[in-house]
């Protein structure tokens, strides 16, 4: 069976998984690690990975897997196993279909504070700006199905800006998580409402950075249920006027100052409590401010809908014992089709 | 078991050609293609760029506007316009085809992969615009059910709440009426929104109070096949690639995602010179000793969300765990 490589190329990592996309289809895939592959490094370091496709039948790799070549502590003699046969490593995710549904595994919780910002205890993987899917919660049933993005990770835990729940009666004892992609099919996409000020101008906290999907100018159409509180939003829609990546919240020139308060129900309201709070795109205002010549309702890259996820593509797992490496190793990677 | 005989029988003189080709192939499954046929159609101009606005003049306010006769004029109003963009997109598919194949084939391959990449085109499109659906629309979860899960499986209330809001952003049916007749058992529909729903979901819309499941119609004539039933101000429709995310309700349940419009709710793109091209490249391009010929497919499209105030939905889950 030949080979054609697709593609190839070659990248820093940080520490964290890194995701490839790949212009089509592929058979086979690779990685060096190419800053540990002349030491004699002191732990079972991975320096070479490799994948095989569903074309390989009963040899395909599974999700989150593939073949691992690591160096035996203190010495250059390689070994050769697969990354599930470790707990600690991840392996490779091949994904090529829509919804774009990252295969990781369910990862449980042990607890979520109801603080703000609420601070999630997991033991974890996962990487600052990673998106996490929670569901099956107990306590804190109000969140549940809904997505966060995380920040300040650590190995036992992460922080959700995106949720100031400490005016939520308990917080959560157990639960599970799901990394999902960034992005879903398509841009602009739907974010979830975590809260909404009574304001002149209402500011509205999102689950997860609402930057990577909207801008000043853009128009999003609110959907509230009367369950949480501020149901005069529900169906209005506003022009967004800021920004803001560090708190995620967007500002819009709705006046919500009259508004009822905007709060989740209660955890002890589920299941008959109508959930989610969210918005949705719905154009944009073009204009333009005569002071500043600054020209809203002209940025393509976020309001024109468009593919999000592109697949196919292959996600290494980050680390020193996956496919992407620690934190500044260099890493060569290769993708491989069948011939036709 | 073989018996020696003096009669010419099929053991021992086999058939020389021991299998032969069926009249007709057998049919090639294809999924109902749904998410497409209730979205408006635009095109784009060529050497214009690969974004299409769509735009829409907001109404004016009715507030206020009677003179008192003072001579003063009313203030006026500046009109505001909504600007839709989407960008066009291209996707394409190819089959490369050993000439053996072709020469000793029974069933004219070409033609039948030409066929198949027209199959793909439709589908392709089809699954593109259902992930436009799920993607960019916001939905509620339902909660009249009574499966305990949130969401629950679908309900009679929570049907006529996605009406609720519909209406109240006034927007217009897709479906015209089905008078009622004199026959028995049937009941008529109203002028409609349309809903789009998994296959998975159609036990627990048979159970929906007030269903009306399509053989109850009065009149069948021109419905689409893919119709299942009309509940409330409704007519579902169902596919077994509907929207669904598996293992995240409440109870660990897959959630299905139940998009439900009405008309200018949201718009497909064709690119004017570049939909729906299939193609053939021959031997002697494709291969260097000219065996392996390819037949491709490509085509382009742009997708939008035209008005939010027209569509709406609900994630549900079913009454058994799926």
């Amino acid at each position: 069976m030949p080979f054609t490589i697709i593609t190839g190329g070659s990248f820093t990592s940080t520490g964290a998984g890194v995701k490839i996309l790949l212009p089509s289809s592929a058979d086979y895939f690779q990685t060096w690690n190419i800053t540990q592959m002349p030491l004699a490094p002191a732990t079972a370091v991975v320096v070479k990975a490799e994948w095989f496709g569903s074309k390989f039948g009963f040899g395909a790799t599974a999700a989150n897997d593939g073949i691992r070549w690591k160096k035996t502590n203190s010495t250059n003699a390689l070994n050769m196993d697969t990354f599930s046969t470790a707990t600690a490593s991840n392996g490779f995710t091949y994904v090529s279909t829509n919804p774009v549904i990252e295969p990781q595994a369910a990862n449980a919780i042990t607890g979520i504070t109801a603080a703000s910002p609420a601070v999630v205890s997991q033991t974890n993987t996962y990487s600052d700006g990673d998106i996490i899917q929670f569901y099956g919660t107990t306590g804190m049933l109000q969140i549940s199905g809904m997505n966060f993005q995380i920040s300040s990770t650590s190995g036992s835990g992460y922080t959700l800006i995106g949720l100031r729940a400490a005016g939520f009666a308990a917080p959560a004892t157990a639960g599970f998580t799901r990394r999902i992609s960034k992005y879903l099919a398509v841009d602009p996409q739907f974010l979830y409402i975590t809260e909404i000020t009574k304001a002149t101008s209402a500011v509205v906290r999102t689950s997860v950075d609402p930057s990577a999907y909207y801008v000043v100018g853009m128009k999003i159409h609110f959907s509230i249920p009367y369950s949480f509180g501020m149901y005069e939003m529900n169906q209005l829609t506003g022009t967004i006027i800021a920004v803001d990546a560090a708190n995620y919240t967007l500002t819009v020139d709705i006046d919500s100052s009259a508004f009822t308060t905007f709060a989740f129900p209660a955890s002890s309201a589920s299941p008959t409590a109508q959930l989610f709070a969210t918005l949705a795109p719905a154009g944009a205002r073009t204009q333009r401010d005569p002071n500043t010549w600054v020209e809203t309702g002209y940025n393509f890259q976020y309001q024109a809908f468009h593919t999000g996820q592109f697949v196919p593509y292959m996600y290494l797992s980050g680390g020193a014992q996956s496919p992407a490496g620690a934190a500044d190793d260099v890493i060569n990677w290769m993708a491989y089709k069948l011939e036709n | 078991m073989s018996f020696p005989t003096g009669i010419t029988n099929i053991n021992n003189m086999a058939p020389e050609l021991p299998v032969q080709a069926s009249e007709d192939l057998l049919s090639t499954p294809q999924f109902n293609l749904i998410h497409s046929f209730g979205v408006d159609l635009h095109h784009a101009e060529t050497y214009v760029g690969k974004t299409t606005r769509m735009s829409r003049f907001e109404r004016l306010s009715t507030d206020g506007g009677q003179l008192d006769g003072s001579g003063i004029d009313p203030a006026s109003e500046v009109p505001t316009r909504t600007d839709i963009d989407a960008t066009m997109e291209i996707y394409a598919k190819s089959i490369v085809t050993n000439e053996q194949v072709v020469l000793w084939e029974n069933s004219k391959t070409l033609t039948k992969f030409t066929a198949l990449l027209g199959q793909w085109l439709r589908e392709k499109e089809d699954l593109l615009m259902r992930d436009l659906f799920s993607s960019s629309v916001s939905y509620i979860n339902a909660t009249g059910g009574t499966n305990g899960d949130q969401p629950s499986n679908i309900s009679l209330n929570d049907v006529n709440n996605i009406e609720t809001i519909l209406l109240g952003n006034d927007a217009r049916t897709m479906l015209q009426s089905i008078d009622a007749m004199d026959k028995f058992s049937t009941g008529p529909t109203r002028d409609a929104f349309i809903a789009l729903a998994s296959t998975n979901l159609t036990n627990d819309l048979q159970a929906v109070q007030g269903v009306l499941l399509k053989n109850a119609y009065p009149q069948q004539a021109g419905l689409r096949p893919e119709e299942y039933c009309s509940i409330s101000r409704f007519r579902f429709f169902v596919s077994s690639k509907g929207a669904k995310t598996p293992g995240i309700s409440m109870l660990g349940r897959t959630v299905y995602t139940i998009p439900m419009y009405g008309l200018e709710a949201a718009a497909k793109i064709e690119q004017n010179n570049y939909t729906a091209v299939i193609g053939y490249r021959p031997p002697w391009v494709v291969s260097s000793v000219a065996q392996n010929s390819q037949l491709y497919a490509k085509f382009a499209i742009a997708r939008a969300i035209t008005n939010q105030n027209w569509i709406s939905g609900l994630n549900v889950t079913t009454r058994q765990a799926s």
